[in-house]
């Protein structure tokens, strides 16, 4: 909860900034606020007792366990690493800089919210939050058509997403007489899915989160407002937004649905098999990196449904394990293409040609990314996979567990693409401008991702 | 000794990162050195270890522990016994030999530092694969290799169809890559550990679980027959051969290629226990031998000769294996790993002398040019052929001996194969070296001998291929076998679980010996008919004069070899090369990988740009499921 | 309250809002100017409100009528962001259709 209002605040500060005309010193001061909610979320990790605020328990509301702290303090990383990025990637566009990284931190705020709610109505507020502030920012290049489209068609498709996630919502209202988790729980625990009612609604608001997720049939946004955003914008909703929606899913199916029932889990198989195909043939196409990484990142979402799938055996861990290693990964590859995009002019895969060559090092940086993406041993990518997919074997899903072991391989095949492009192409002579901080955010997401694979203990345990 | 044991891959890491993180700034050329002496003290640390090591002992080195969930967990262990040793040498001597040749045969390229950065990550992987002491560490290298082979076929990317080669090797990889990985889950699910020695202790415990035991090998044998290039996914050898000489001889002769190999013997138990398995991969091998041997006939690459002949030999260590005669199939492929080198190398110094000409039909009288290149490969082409006392010759007829002893019908088909491999290779031998030089004299005035870090890798790889012999010598000899009696802490549980025959006489295998040496020797002598006494070529044998010539030369022994053995061999190997090769194996590979990439293909046009197609997708996608959530 | 609640019965309330709903998602697939899309979703919003009110007062609880100010609010910043990025892409393109967006596929 504390962590929730510091974040809040520091938002605040962001807009007061503004108006005090301290935009130089924005990104230093979100980075230290950052650290400092950091240690915030580190303290309440040991109480947690009811959430009080202003002598009122809010436990009905927001609930703060190690669930929602373990996946906030990723989400605070996450979102360090791109404020550091923002600094050089909004050169250009200083007069805006205090509003997008404003809606930026007010992201995480929603974000947080997802991970700890306890109540339906905040997790409507959750997503609306984070939804609404990528609408601004998908469309933020005002005069850019692709900018413009891409925030239109999010904007449309995501309020009919929401306008179904409320009838949903509305509906188990309806059967259960409540909005809290615990008593929807006890409800579906007693009746379950007698109630026509409470089925319907469920239905709905898995599919509002499979559209959030990007999962097949739901996934059409998701590249096409992954490829107009602005890049800084993708790869914040590659990373912290989609982890973020996860774990906002894996808490309403673990404690609003008591588990999950077997009509549920065939749905959601179906979904997981359709989305784990879909992502990785389409992206074997791909020639626009955005693109490529749009449909990884549907590809993806066909394995973190795996650890949904799975949480009869507390799959939380390995969820929260995956979603970490993503993100770095993600982050790790953004880190390198946001420079090389900016100084080719080009979002192509061609637009890395010859990397190996010219920058050796942030080659380096961006294959290991890759390399973690596509699940290689022994990058913290793989260990992400086999835990997901022990954990879904455990839990008798092993059809689907071979599916997805099979397309992750069809996968790697594109991921591939990107590092042969960079080593065994010559490209052309363009100098390429790579600022101190995207190597710095390069450099520790990539050692990250080796020592969380060498060393996944430190994460693993944790839930 | 732990301690050495974590050098020996921790050194090739630190000439990689050196030469790619500071290779910039160390001075041109030095990138070679860096690379060539890392890899050598390695190989000191592994003598070192040699020498300690008995051969029933084992050096377990638990780094840390890695993986710990629930009630397994996985160490990011290293394991050294007998056979890890034999590897290790093989790795790190043929290894080092190979990035000494380089510094001379990449002399000048513009990529110099990046291919030693390559090669030495390259062997810094192949040490994991041979060095985990679980499947996950094994896996790790195992796709490590793959990553650096694919690096270096594609080492030269100005030129399309390298990338095309390393496309194609990566595709036929996967499919090999999964059936390991799924190999790999099946045996976590059913042994609930990874450990390989563990495994192997608890594989006797669950043979009544024959079916499980036989999905298993099969996935594995599927990742196998991927890396080492088996039927049907051999394909990919001969295209990479696209890659730097030096390349093909590290990776693609005499360590990589081998991996599926090692990982059969180092399961051996599990696979002793899946006698249908063991069949399976006898037949592949025994088919993959033949076709190789036949399409190699026919092929004027001098590489391309070799990358098939490559596919034949590990074709004939599957046959080994396939037998159950695990340290036979080790056997060969430490003699093969001497002598292909060396071929290799050795095609590489023609290639070199010849500035980048492979045909071998623009060779020939090169004997004289370049001596010592001559004299190392001629010897190794003796070695390959199986001629007498030359380590090929022990190492094959071993694995004949065995399989005379437990099925005819096999020992006949390897038996034609390595007479091919004689012809295919002495065929090489006679028009690359012998007659008068067919290049242009512009060529011709160029050519020069190599300098000495190409020459001395092939004079020491030479003495290996002709005295590599001797770690094997068959029982006749009076003297023990000490391969066997080295890896028989590794081979000898195994052993009893697979039913041998009672061995064959002293005299037999004497006999066996003198027919295959003697078979060897025929072949060179109709190759030397041909190639050298009639000079013929490739183009030329099939018009008029060079029939008129024979009869009128009244050959009519050679006629009758020509005509009922030689040329419908040939025309055989022709037919194969284009048809089978080219028409049906790359086709059915292809096919795959382009089915796959059309099916991506097909859905991706479903992505239109529309909002409204879009938005009706998702109200079909919710009804849908909402009826699927109803109907059951 | 009382009296009102037993005249109509909640089924349908439901059945309103549902239809109303329906309508909503028919209007979005079938019209294309992204004004009467943006109406057809607050149009389903608002059957959902209408839902959330009914139930509320069926059961007595006052939760689902405090929800429908939140939704409100939400759907107000909603319309405001989506006009805002309606008003860019009409500087930009001249037109309000969204079948001109598709420069973004494949």
């Amino acid at each position: 909860m504390n962590t929730l209002i510091y974040t809040a605040g520091l938002g605040m500060v962001c807009l007061a900034m503004e108006i005090l005309d301290l935009r130089k010193l924005l990104v230093p001061v979100i980075l230290l606020g950052l650290a400092v909610i950091f240690g915030v979320n580190l303290m309440s990790w040991a109480d947690s007792g009811p959430v009080i605020f202003a002598g009122l328990d809010m436990s009905s509301m927001l609930l703060v366990d190690h669930f929602s702290v373990a996946f906030n303090g990723v989400l605070i990383v996450a979102a360090a690493f791109l404020f550091a990025m923002s600094h050089d990637f909004y050169k250009d566009e200083q007069h805006h800089l205090s509003d997008y990284l404003t809606i930026i931190v007010f992201i995480l705020c929603g974000a947080m919210v997802l991970t700890s709610y306890s109540n339906l109505v905040m997790m409507f507020l959750g997503i609306e939050i984070v939804s609404i502030s990528l609408y601004i920012l998908a469309g933020s290049r005002r005069h850019d058509l692709r900018s413009n489209e891409a925030g239109m068609k999010y904007f449309l498709m995501g309020s009919f997403a929401s306008a179904v996630l409320l009838f949903g919502i509305t509906l188990l209202y309806g059967a259960s007489g409540s909005f809290k988790l615990t008593e929807i729980a006890s409800y579906a625990a007693t009746y379950g899915m007698d109630s026509p009612m409470f089925l319907v609604g469920s239905l709905l608001v898995v599919c509002a989160f499979l559209f959030k997720v990007a999962a097949v049939p739901f996934h059409f946004w998701s590249p096409d407002v992954y490829e107009g955003s602005p890049s800084l914008v993708t790869t914040l909703m590659a990373t912290l937004v989609k982890v973020s929606f996860f774990a906002a899913f894996y808490r309403l199916m673990s404690s609003g649905f008591a588990g999950i029932d077997p009509h549920t889990s065939t749905i959601l198989v179906i979904v997981a098999a359709a989305t784990m195909i879909v992502g990785n043939l389409v992206a074997l196409k791909q020639i626009n990196f955005k693109r490529l990484l749009a449909y990884s990142g549907i590809a993806h979402a066909g394995y973190m449904l795996l650890a949904i799938l799975s949480l009869k055996t507390n799959s939380a861990s390995a969820l929260l394990f995956y979603g970490a290693t993503y993100i770095l990964a993600t982050i790790g590859a953004f880190a390198v293409a946001l420079p090389v995009f900016s100084s080719t002019g080009k979002e192509t895969i061609d637009a890395f040609d010859g990397l190996g060559r010219k920058k050796p090092f942030i080659a380096g940086m961006l294959t290991l990314s890759m390399l973690s993406l596509a699940g290689i041993p022994p990058l913290a990518g793989f260990l992400g996979k086999y835990y997901i997919f022990s954990e879904a074997i455990h839990n008798g899903y092993v059809a689907i567990t071979l599916l997805a072991v099979i397309t992750s391989i069809i996968g790697v095949y594109y991921y591939f693409k990107v590092i042969l492009a960079m080593y065994t192409k010559a490209g052309e002579d363009t100098e390429i401008q790579f600022p101190m901080l995207y190597s710095i955010v390069g450099i520790i997401c990539v050692a990250l991702s080796i020592l969380l694979g060498l060393w996944p203990g430190g994460l693993m345990g944790l839930l | 000794m732990t301690f050495l044991g974590l050098m020996i891959p921790l050194l090739p890491l630190l000439g990689f990162l050196v030469n790619g993180l500071l290779g910039k700034y160390l001075p041109k050329g030095s990138a070679g050195w860096i690379g060539s002496l890392s890899v050598l003290a390695s190989f000191v640390c592994v003598l070192l270890i040699f020498k300690d090591l008995q051969a029933e002992q084992a050096i377990s080195i638990d780094v840390f522990n890695w993986i710990a969930l629930g009630d397994f967990s996985i160490s990011f262990g290293l394991w050294i016994d007998a056979l890890t040793m034999i590897m290790l040498m093989v790795v790190t001597g043929v290894g080092f030999l190979i990035h000494l040749y380089s510094i001379g045969y990449m002399h000048g390229d513009e990529g110099f530092t990046r291919f030693f950065t390559y090669l030495n990550l390259f062997i810094f992987f192949m040490l994991l694969l041979v060095m985990g002491s679980n499947y996950l560490m094994m896996f790790i290298g195992w796709e490590g290799v793959g990553l650096c082979s694919y690096l270096l076929i594609g080492f030269w990317y100005k030129n399309e169809p390298f990338n095309d080669a390393a496309q194609k090797a990566f595709v036929m990889n996967r499919i090999g890559d999964l059936g390991f990985l799924l190999g790999m889950f099946f045996i976590l699910f059913h042994f609930g550990t990874l450990d390989i020695q563990t495994v192997e202790q608890l594989a006797p415990g669950l043979a009544s679980n024959g079916g499980l035991i036989m999905i298993i090998t099969l996935l594995l044998f599927i990742g196998a027959t991927g890396k080492s290039a088996q039927l049907p996914l051999y394909t990919w050898l001969p295209d990479a051969m696209a890659g730097p000489t030096p390349v093909s001889a590290l990776i693609h002769a005499a360590t990589m290629v081998t991996a599926g190999i090692y990982m059969i013997v180092r399961s051996n138990v599990l696979f002793a226990l899946a006698p249908d398995t063991l069949t399976i991969i006898l037949w592949v091998g025994v088919i993959t031998s033949l076709f190789a041997a036949i399409i190699g006939l026919k092929q004027n690459d001098i590489k391309k000769v070799l990358a098939y002949s490559t596919v034949s030999q590990l074709g004939l260590m599957f046959v080994a294996l396939g037998l159950g005669a695990f340290s036979s199939g080790i056997f060969h492929l430490v003699t093969h790993a001497f002598f292909k080198a060396l071929l290799f190398l050795g095609a590489g110094s023609v290639i070199h002398a010849l500035h980048g000409e492979q045909d071998i039909r623009k060779m020939g009288g090169l004997k004289k040019l370049i001596p010592i290149t001559y004299i190392t490969f001629i010897l190794a082409s003796l070695a390959i052929s199986g001629f007498p006392l030359l380590s090929g010759f022990f190492s094959k007829d071993e694995i004949l001996a065995h399989a005379f002893e437990q099925n005819k019908i096999v020992w006949i088909v390897v038996a034609v194969s390595s007479f091919l491999t004689a012809i295919y290779m002495f065929r090489l031998v006679f028009l690359t070296f012998f007659n008068n030089f067919r290049g242009s004299d512009e060529t011709r005035s160029h050519i020069h001998e190599s300098p000495w870090t190409m020459t001395f890798p092939l004079v020491v790889l030479c003495i290996l291929a002709v005295l590599g012999g001797l770690i094997g010598l068959p029982a006749i000899f009076h003297v023990s076998h000490w391969l066997n009696t080295y890896l028989a802490s590794v081979t000898e549980p195994s052993a009893a679980l697979i039913h041998h025959g009672d061995g064959i006489s002293h005299g037999l295998e004497i006999g066996l010996m003198c027919f295959a040496g003697l078979a060897a020797i025929v072949a060179i002598y109709l190759m030397y008919r041909k190639y050298v006494m009639q000079k013929a070529i490739p183009e030329s044998e099939e018009s008029q004069q060079g029939f008129i010539k024979a009869i009128a030369n009244k050959f009519y022994v050679d006629e009758f070899f020509e005509n009922a053995i030689v040329n419908p061999v040939f025309k055989l190997s022709e037919w194969f090369g284009t048809f089978f090769d080219k028409k049906i194996i790359d086709q059915i590979v292809n096919r795959t990988a382009t089915t796959i990439t059309s099916g991506g293909q097909a859905l991706r046009l479903s992505q239109g740009g529309n909002t409204g197609t879009y938005v009706l997708a998702m109200v079909i996608g919710i009804v849908v499921l909402f009826i699927i959530r109803l109907l059951i | 309250m009382e009296h009102t609640t037993q005249l109509v019965p909640l089924n349908w309330y439901l059945l309103l809002s549902t239809f109303l709903f329906c309508l909503g998602v028919m209007g979005v697939l079938i019209r294309r100017n992204a004004i009467i899309i943006l109406m057809c979703i607050e149009l389903m919003l608002n059957s959902v409100n209408m839902l959330l009110v009914a139930f509320s007062s069926y059961s007595g609880n006052s939760d689902g009528q405090v929800f429908v100010f939140f939704i409100m609010v939400v759907a107000a910043a909603e319309v405001a962001v989506g006009l805002a990025l309606l008003v860019s892409i009409y500087r930009n393109l001249g037109s309000t259709d969204i079948d001109l967006l598709n420069k973004l596929k494949w």
